[in-house]
């Protein structure tokens, strides 16, 4: 039996997979815990679908293990109640209506027949669940597939990438609601290999590459590390403020005819130094780093030396 | 909508984890998989639709058959057809010298030869022997003790009961033969040497009671010889006759003078050799006795309920699409990994999937059978396949309810079996062309390859459960053609279901342990 310390969690330990002579999974380890977003990123064929396969039972790992609440997947009595998730909004056979769809899952389960249009209406799908799900757009089956996934009302969602193919509305809804449903004390994993997607609503990071973790940190704890120090600055006198920082142990670069980056020393002493030099600017910075770029920094590193570099801190 | 303008709030652990406390605990055990597997089956119209085209196909397929073959009975016309105890259609003509048996008696004679008469060879089951008949009438019940040249001593009683006695060399030897009445209870004895008696069989006949006949009788089946190459069959059947000698001829307890009957002799004018025909001369202790014909159950060439149901070799097409779809549907559009992550426990999953369309197969199949037969055989009379050529069959019959509801069970079984393979294979259209090269194949070549090959291919192929479709009683006793043109299976309707079940097993089976160990 589960404990209380493993309820709700998500454990993944070691996990390798190799496809032929692919390794998809090169030892994966993270831990998801209740209450938080977590972004599960990574650029395409990083390994993000093969594990949520895997923690679902689906594939066999070569070797590690996935637990869910201290138990393996396939060893849950009622999997739909305990784990809710979606794989591939496209998953639906066409020629069934949405709302049958979710009707034959409910009756895997023994589920009550209102609960499917219940999540119905909390997805936004009512209006639509007697149509054939092959005429649905993608948006319309990444809803139909998150009314699936909480059809069990499960302490736990895996989501893999559910913003594909929303629409501006669908985004900014379904932002708010994996944050409502961390809220209540869920565990909440949201894959995206569009690291923007997860700017707004993850708490949590878990970035991978290669089959490996390369990070595994909070949101905020990784932007303050990939901001770091940097300092944009525009000047007239490229050059003077070139030298005179170098000088000083920045490093500079420079980002166009009169914009410069200086990283090594914080905005507050790059004033310092250029006014006391008596070199003209007009704009000094701290430079805020997007999720976006602090993720293109990890993962270029990992495609580059395929090896994960010191970023961030433990995350709890 | 939500707004997301507040920080996400830092995670804090241990928060409480999630309760649901909107969705009662569940089960997910074997009914409910039925249940899922069942309203995934109903909720693609698709599919709905096949399932009527495989009825609809069957029947019209079936229909057809029945209203396409045209059979004129030329000549005069004969009376009813006889008939034996039980209203089976019988044969009954055959030599007969009598006398009058009022009580208890007993018959003992030496038969000394069982020779054919003229060209044709004899048929293994011509008869010569001892019998006890009510009256001469045909149809009448009766008892015989027999030599035959191919099956040995046999002890026979109305039409279809059959002992076999010692096989001895045929007819080669001089063989005793006894038949004893003790009121109904009939026992039949062989010897070598008419010293040494062998009971052969026994029988209670209720119908010899009071006098009955009792006396010597040679009969002779046709001889058939058959040409069959590429699906083009000609049958020649000859008349024969039979001559045997009897000595040693003792009888205790009868009456009356020996009479010379031919029994069932008369046949229309031009009809040949005229069968129950024959001669026999002799008195007191030895006769010879010419005659032609046979005692034995009526065995048709055409089985008008297989024929009935023939539209099954077609709808199985449309059930077998089904029954593959049912899986390959879901691999195709990764919905697998949905079922298989609802319920991990994928064997059930494949098992609840063939019990659910197994059911609806079935159903589907009863109907489609059903109306077929019900319609066809209407059909089937007014094409002239009617009394007394052909018996008339009766839907509560054993061997038609047998075959109407075999053809559900054989549809149902070819569904599974195409589920099985959907679920090995994967994609849709390898698996429904294996099916239709399991099937179709072997009901095509039997037609056109040696009878030999032809009956192999229909007992090890999974076509074998088309055996379930006749609705002809076969008997050991009776020569008949069986050619797979005609739906005769040579290993009987029960061993061939069987076989496809075991098909039907294996491949379940194979299916459940790949689909448990692979990937999805």
């Amino acid at each position: 039996m589960e404990t209380d310390a493993d309820a709700g969690t998500v454990q993944v330990k070691g996990l390798r997979k190799r496809f032929g002579s692919v390794t998809a999974l090169d030892g994966l380890s993270f831990t998801l815990t209740p209450g938080q977003v977590t972004g599960f990123v990574g650029p395409n064929g990083a390994g993000k679908s093969t594990t949520l396969r895997i923690v679902l039972g689906l594939d066999a790992a070569d070797d590690g293990e996935a637990l869910i609440g201290g138990r393996p997947y396939r060893a849950l009595s009622t999997p739909l109640q305990e784990v809710g998730a979606l794989l591939d909004a496209g998953a639906v056979h066409p020629s069934r209506r949405g709302r049958d769809h979710l009707l034959w899952l409910a009756h895997s389960h023994r589920i009550p027949v209102r609960r499917v249009d219940e999540v119905l209406e909390q997805v936004g799908l009512a209006s639509a669940s007697r149509r054939r799900a092959g005429g649905y757009s993608l948006g319309m089956r990444q809803r139909l597939g998150i009314a699936a996934a909480l059809l069990g009302d499960p302490p736990v969602l895996l989501l893999d990438e559910p913003v594909n193919g929303l629409d501006p509305e669908g985004i900014r809804w379904i932002r708010g609601f994996l944050k409502s449903l961390a809220r209540e004390g869920r565990t909440v994993l949201v894959s995206s290999h569009l690291m923007s997607e997860l700017e707004d609503s993850a708490d949590h990071l878990v970035v991978i590459g290669r089959g490996r973790v390369i990070a595994d940190t909070g949101v905020r704890e990784l932007l303050a590390a990939a901001s770091g120090d940097r300092v944009a600055l525009r000047t007239s006198a490229r050059t003077e403020a070139m030298t005179l920082l170098a000088a000083a142990g920045a490093t500079v670069a420079a980002t166009d005819r009169d914009a410069l980056t200086v990283s090594g020393v914080n905005a507050e002493k790059v004033v310092q130094l250029l006014a006391g030099a008596g070199v003209p600017f007009s704009e000094v910075s701290a430079h805020r780093a997007t999720l976006e770029e602090a993720y293109m920094e990890l993962t270029g590193d990992a495609l580059e030396f395929a090896a994960p570099p010191v970023t961030g801190t433990e995350a709890s | 909508m939500t707004t997301t303008q507040t920080p996400p709030a830092p995670p804090n652990p241990p928060v409480a984890p999630y309760r649901s406390t909107v969705v009662p605990p569940g089960r997910d055990g074997f009914p409910q998989l039925l249940r899922a597997e069942w309203t995934k089956l109903r909720t693609v119209r698709r599919w709905n639709l096949t399932l009527l085209g495989a009825v609809l196909l069957t029947i019209l397929i079936s229909l057809f058959a029945a209203s396409s073959g045209k059979v004129e009975t030329s000549g005069e016309k004969r009376g009813p057809a006889p008939t034996g105890p039980g209203g089976i259609q019988i044969l009954d003509s055959f030599r007969y010298v009598h006398r009058s048996l009022p009580g208890d008696g007993t018959l003992t004679v030496r038969v000394d030869r069982l020779v054919g008469q003229g060209e044709t060879r004899l048929s293994g089951w011509a008869k010569a022997g001892l019998l006890l008949k009510k009256s001469t009438a045909q149809g009448a019940p009766y008892a015989a003790v027999m030599v035959t040249p191919g099956h040995g001593v046999r002890f026979q009683h109305d039409f279809v009961h059959d002992t076999a006695g010692s096989e001895g060399d045929g007819v080669a030897t001089a063989r005793w033969l006894r038949l004893v009445r003790d009121g109904t209870r009939i026992t039949g004895y062989e010897s070598a040497d008419g010293s040494g008696w062998q009971r052969v069989g026994s029988a209670d006949v209720p119908g010899l009671d009071g006098t009955v006949q009792a006396g010597l009788f040679v009969t002779s089946p046709m001889v058939t010889r058959m040409e069959r190459s590429f699906g083009a069959v000609s049958v020649d059947s000859r008349p024969a006759r039979a001559t045997a000698e009897f000595g040693q001829v003792a009888v205790s307890g009868t009456q009356g003078d020996w009479r010379h009957t031919g029994v069932g002799g008369r046949l229309p004018a031009g009809a040949g050799e005229s069968e129950g025909a024959g001669t026999s001369t002799g008195t007191g202790g030895a006769f010879t006795v010419t005659g032609s014909g046979d005692i034995a159950p009526a065995v048709q060439d055409m089985d008008l309920g297989a024929t009935s149901l023939s539209g099954t070799q077609l709808g199985l097409v449309l059930i077998a699409a089904l029954g593959a779809l049912f899986v390959t549907a879901e691999y195709r559009r990764g919905m697998i990994r949905t079922t298989f992550a609802a319920s991990p426990r994928r064997g059930r999953v494949l098992v609840a999937k063939a019990a659910v369309v197994g059911a609806v197969t079935f159903v589907a199949g009863l109907v489609a059978s059903v109306v077929s037969f019900v319609i066809g055989q209407p059909m089937l009379r007014a094409n002239g396949h009617k009394p007394p050529q052909f018996a008339e069959l009766h839907f509560t019959d054993g061997p038609v309810l047998r075959a109407v509801a075999g053809s559900g069970v054989l549809l149902a079984l070819i569904a599974v079996l195409a589920l099985g393979l959907g679920a090995l294979l994967r994609r849709t259209a390898p698996a429904i062309a294996t099916v239709v090269v399991l099937f179709v194949a072997p009901l095509v070549l039997v037609s056109i390859l040696p009878l030999g090959l032809s009956r192999f291919l229909q007992q090890v192929t999974p076509v074998a459960g088309f055996a379930i479709q006749e609705t002809r009683t076969r008997y050991g006793h009776v020569d008949s053609l069986c050619l797979p043109e005609d739906g005769c299976y040579p290993q009987g309707p029960w061993l061939g279901l069987g076989m496809l079940a075991l098909y039907v097993a294996v491949v379940l089976a194979l299916a459940v342990w790949r689909v448990r160990r692979r990937d999805v």
